[in-house]
């Protein structure tokens, strides 16, 4: 049963429309707006909840030409996102409103979120690139605006510009590759096409046409790229831990349970598409390798939401890892633990603000034993954590360890240098529990708080989390319910071949159990060396510059800046000719590189091309004689002379060329321009620049090249001697008597013809006359008025 | 000088409307007639002054002392303009009246007119003599408002 | 032969360049006008050049015979327009400069006021 395109479509665009409600919204309800954000995102939950089981494509077209349409394609992977997000949608906006209270800029803060749940759902469903696309980066500068909540705050701005920077720079790299595979489309499903659903559906073919024409690899590699700067993936990893200063219920939706998720779900989208040895060793190692800092970093963290922010990257590494792997287990990892990853991690984060909202401090050393306190807190907390650090039964266990079996299948058949992948995926997990634990402790052990009084948490804050514990419990202790109901789906969506996914605790001992014990057992003993461990991680975290990519970041922004700037006052000086020369030149350069690529031959019309008559050629090279003396008159009387035998020389090449109209014309123009110009001359100064020899060098460098590209351009787009008329000249030939009456065809072509032309060149005409006019007598008038009077008239001009 | 520009400026001016009349159907037209009889003006400023032409050929009084923008002759030059504009448009909206496009041109074909036997009428003679006015006019306009100063 | 075309364009944009690159007021007018008149002698190139006769001219015979083969007339109705045009410009140019001189007093564009 195919999806309805209605209910898909009113699901992605509720979202938006409320959105632009929300103002008005906050206008009628005040602070509860957040509950009406909790409605939409019910609402849309709602929706795509009953298209479960009804898979399909629908749409409907949008640029038929380049067969961009919008088009959705609803299957198990996009849903399980989408129902993710919209889910959690619900509890973070239900959270908001509590955790929110007294904040200013709300109604811009609601937008936001909602427009960012909308371009969440649309990333998941769309199927066609240009779509997916547009809600990629719609989601990049939704973020952008979260980030940046707090406008007046340094650090704030400054984290929300690194995240636009990495993420909309990674999005282009999508834009590139989503390129790349539309070109490759054309030859392997006959046309230019965008819809993504056809590309995996013919998928062989697909790769096929990119190896064929070297594209393959590139891109591969500009989608990773994407990917892993939406993801966070090492080394582009650096925004997510200063994308923490956003409010958190932003922090919880955006960062850990959606937006990062965006480039993991596109990873699992092109799985099937781009599956090859490259993909593995790119994709696996890319994410083994965040898995593994993300994990170290955490670790090292002293603060609630850091901790958290590193522990995503590391387990979106662990998503990234999955689907890097070619094996069954890969994907199911990848598409298991998206699922369990937000179950988990939204709460832990929701958690954490609870906290801070309580107890008024981040700062991991400074608290310890709040299960008094927050009872409830503290056991959605343990289920959380647990899960995160994979403790069997909890469901973080289950996909961890389907990981777990794809990097020992993996090393296993391949053997020698892949058996680093289960050893680094083992030594992240033993990492992965410490932090946990770490975490953990905030609510057990010693008691700990700057604040002797530490509050009970309104119900709408601690009853978003709660709900997702439970769910997280559920999946623990029926994880084949789970299965059943949507992960297959995903997992037969992002599987390259069949898959079907079996779960539940391990009942005999094999290596991955071996592995899953190890990181327990491991993590638990390393647990009381962790004070150790963090100091090692911060002397490397403090090295010097290149193993801190923030340090790159920061260097690549300081250093763009002055640039520009420098580089503007050099090309933009205020001066038209330096603008000419930039122009001329790069101009010049761009048409002879065209020439170039283009691999045109100077033999086209070329040496043997139109038969110049001598009597032409010789009347051209007193014309250019002339030129050149224009250029080197020593004084403007005698530049304008020369001109005119430039003129007039060209009247004679007229009438060489069967022109007699063109001739006549410019023999009394000729005259008519000589006479301006002798008029306008008696009243300047004969000022002629003092000589400079290397501006003159300069100067004629750009006009040599100028010179060149004409030169080209001519030879290159003469017309063959025995060429035919072109069929406009034909046309206009033959229709002349018949159509215009008129014998002189290029008067008729003139009158009749392109009248509508030569009106245009009547009007310029007219309007320099109209200007000469207006600039004298302007000036005469001018002299009455005083300058302040002057500006006034022109401010009055120019205002509608 | 005066002289010869007695003498040459009628045939100049003469010989830019036939060329502008035999237009349509050997070299010349509304382009050639208008810059040759701008030039012929020209001549006549080279050889006197700006306001020889108002008070030695058509016998005005010159009031002195008055701004070139409100100078008669300028004035006329810029009337000549905007004739040649109207008639541009006009004779391109009256192909609308009739329900052509707009600027579509016909023509009309007489026979048994005395002398030339035959002779064609086309609307794009109308066109041309828009575009002979503006050319005369603007460039006119220029000439005396540049000499003027 | 196209070669002297060639180089008779090329030349005529290059000087027309040089011009345009002066400090000078007047002579980056006369580059406007140079320029112009280089784009001339393009087009017509364009359009082709044949040894040139009477025949080539794009004047049919009076009403009758058969289309004979003349000079392309499409650039020579562009040119025609194209030269009272830049008649216009070139005025406009030098009153502007004009202007401008009166303004600033000087004609060099970098010693302007900004």
């Amino acid at each position: 049963m195919a999806p309805d395109l209605t209910i898909v479509t009113t699901a992605v665009a509720l979202p938006f429309v409320a959105a632009a409600l929300s103002p008005l919204l906050y206008r009628v309800l005040g602070e509860r707006t957040g509950y009406a954000g909790a409605a939409v995102a019910a609402a849309s939950f709602g929706l795509l909840a009953t298209g479960i089981g009804s898979y399909g494509t629908v749409g409907v077209p949008w640029i038929p030409a380049l067969d961009v349409g919008a088009q959705f394609t609803v299957d198990g992977w996009g849903l399980l996102f989408a129902l993710l997000a919209s889910g959690i949608g619900v509890l973070v906006f239900v959270y908001s409103a509590a955790y929110m209270h007294g904040e200013a800029g709300l109604a811009r803060y609601y937008a936001a979120l909602l427009a960012f749940m909308g371009s969440i759902l649309g990333v998941a469903l769309a199927s066609d690139l240009v779509f997916v696309f547009l809600f990629w980066e719609l989601t990049s500068l939704c973020s952008f605006v979260l980030i940046g909540h707090h406008t007046d705050d340094d650090e704030s701005r400054y984290s929300a510009r690194m995240a636009m920077v990495v993420t909309v720079g990674g999005g282009l790299c999508l834009l590139a590759g989503v390129l790349m595979l539309a070109a490759a489309a054309r030859g392997a499903l006959g046309g230019a096409t965008f819809d993504l659903t056809a590309m995996i559906a013919n998928d062989e073919a697909m790769r096929a046409a990119l190896r064929e024409s070297g594209l393959f690899v590139p891109a591969l590699g500009l989608i990773v790229v994407a990917a892993a700067a939406k993801s966070a993936q090492v080394p582009l990893h650096f925004w997510l831990p200063n994308a923490m200063v956003a409010p958190t219920p932003v922090s919880a939706f955006l960062h850990s349970a959606t937006m990062v998720k965006v480039g993991v779900y596109f990873l699992g989208r092109v799985r099937p598409l781009l599956m090859s040895p490259e993909w593995v060793s790119l994709v696996a190692t890319l994410g083994l390798l965040t898995m593994t800092v993300g994990a170290l970093l955490a670790v090292a963290a002293t603060d609630t939401k850091e901790l958290l922010a590193y522990s995503t990257a590391s387990h979106l590494g662990l998503m990234v890892a999955g689907f890097g792997f070619d094996i069954v287990y890969g994907g199911e990892a990848g598409a298991f633990h998206l699922l369990n990853h937000a179950l988990f991690k939204a709460p832990l984060f929701l958690v954490a603000g609870i906290v801070v909202h309580e107890a008024g401090t981040r700062k991991l050393d400074d608290l310890g034993g709040l299960w008094r306190e927050l009872p409830v807190t503290a056991a959605v907390t343990a289920v959380a954590a647990l899960s995160m650090a994979g403790i069997p039964p909890f469901n973080g266990f289950y996909s961890k360890e389907l990981l777990f079996e794809a990097a020992y299948e993996v090393a296993h058949e391949a053997g020698g240098i892949a058996w680093l992948y289960p050893v680094v995926a083992t030594l992240a997990s033993v990492l992965t529990v410490v932090y946990s634990i770490k975490f953990l402790a905030l609510f057990f052990g010693e008691r700990r708080a700057p604040v002797a009084d530490v509050h009970r948490p309104p119900i709408a804050m601690v009853a978003p989390p709660a709900v997702l514990a439970v769910a997280a419990v559920v999946v623990s202790l029926a994880p084949q319910l789970a299965v059943d109901g949507i992960v297959q789906g995903a997992v037969e969506a992002t599987a390259t071949g069949e898959a079907r996914l079996e779960v539940g605790l391990p009942t005999h001992l094999s290596p991955p159990v071996a592995m899953s014990a190890v990181a327990v057992i491991g993590g638990f003993a390393a647990y009381p060396l962790r004070e150790r461990l963090a100091a090692g991680i911060n002397r490397g975290v403090d090295a010097p510059i290149p193993v801190r990519p923030s340090g790159w970041y920061d260097r690549i922004v300081s250093t763009a800046a002055p640039t520009s700037a420098r580089f503007g006052s050099a090309v933009h000086d205020g001066l038209l000719r330096t603008y000419v020369g930039w122009v001329a030149a790069a101009g010049s350069l761009f048409a002879l590189a065209g020439f170039a690529a283009a691999g045109a031959s100077l033999g086209a019309g070329g040496v043997g091309g139109v038969r110049v008559p001598l009597a032409v050629a010789v009347v051209l090279g007193v014309a250019t004689l002339a030129g050149v003396a224009v250029a080197t008159a020593s004084s403007h009387v005698s530049g304008v002379l020369t001109l005119s035998i430039l003129g007039f020389m060209l009247a004679i090449f007229f009438i060489l060329a069967s022109a007699p109209d063109l001739a006549l014309t410019q023999l009394v123009v000729e005259t008519l321009v000589l006479l301006v110009f002798l008029l306008v001359l008696q009243r300047l100064p004969s000022f002629y620049s003092d000589v400079r020899p290397l501006a003159i060098a300069r100067d004629a460098a750009v006009s040599i090249l100028v010179g060149a590209t004409a030169f080209v351009s001519v030879l290159l787009t003469i017309p063959r001697p025995d060429a035919e008329p072109t069929s406009v000249a034909t046309y206009y030939t033959e229709q002349a008597i018949p159509g215009g009456g008129g014998s002189n065809v290029v008067n008729v072509i003139l009158v009749d013809f392109r009248a509508f032309d030569t009106l245009g060149e009547l009007l310029v005409v007219t309007i320099a006359a109209i200007a000469i006019l207006v600039l004298v007598t302007m000036r005469t008038r001018g002299e009455t008025v005083t300058e302040g009077d002057e500006e006034a008239v022109l401010d009055g001009g120019e205002s509608p | 000088m005066r002289t010869t520009a007695r003498v040459t400026v009628p045939i100049v001016l003469v010989v830019s409307i036939s060329l502008f009349l035999q237009g349509h159907n050997l070299p010349g037209g509304g382009f050639i007639g208008g810059v040759l009889t701008a030039a012929a003006f020209v001549l006549i400023y080279v050889a006197h002054d700006l306001d020889y032409l108002e008070s030695g050929v058509l016998g005005r009084e010159v009031e002195a002392g008055t701004s070139v923008f409100e100078h008669r002759t300028v004035t006329a030059y810029r009337r000549t303009l905007l004739a040649g504009l109207v008639i541009v448009l006009g004779s391109g909206f009256a192909g609308l009246l009739v329900g052509d496009p707009f600027l579509t041109q016909g023509y009309v074909h007489l026979e048994g007119v005395p002398i030339y036997h035959e002779v064609e009428l086309a609307s794009a003679l109308a066109f041309d003599l828009g575009v002979y006015l503006v050319v005369v006019g603007s460039l006119l306009t220029i000439v005396s408002v540049v000499s003027a100063e | 032969m196209s070669v002297a075309l060639a180089v008779a364009v090329g030349g005529l944009f290059a000087v027309g360049t040089f011009l345009l690159l002066q400090r000078d007021l007047v002579r980056v007018v006369l580059g406007v006008a140079v320029v112009s008149q280089a784009t001339f002698v393009y087009l017509i190139a364009m359009g082709g050049i044949d040894e040139g006769t009477g025949d080539l001219v794009p004047v049919l015979e009076v009403h009758g015979g058969g289309v004979p083969e003349v000079a392309d007339p499409v650039v020579q109705a562009l040119v025609l327009t194209a030269i009272v045009i830049s008649l216009g410009t070139t005025a406009l140019a030098l009153v502007l400069s004009y202007r401008a001189y009166e303004e600033n007093e000087s004609m060099d564009v970098t010693e302007w006021k900004p």
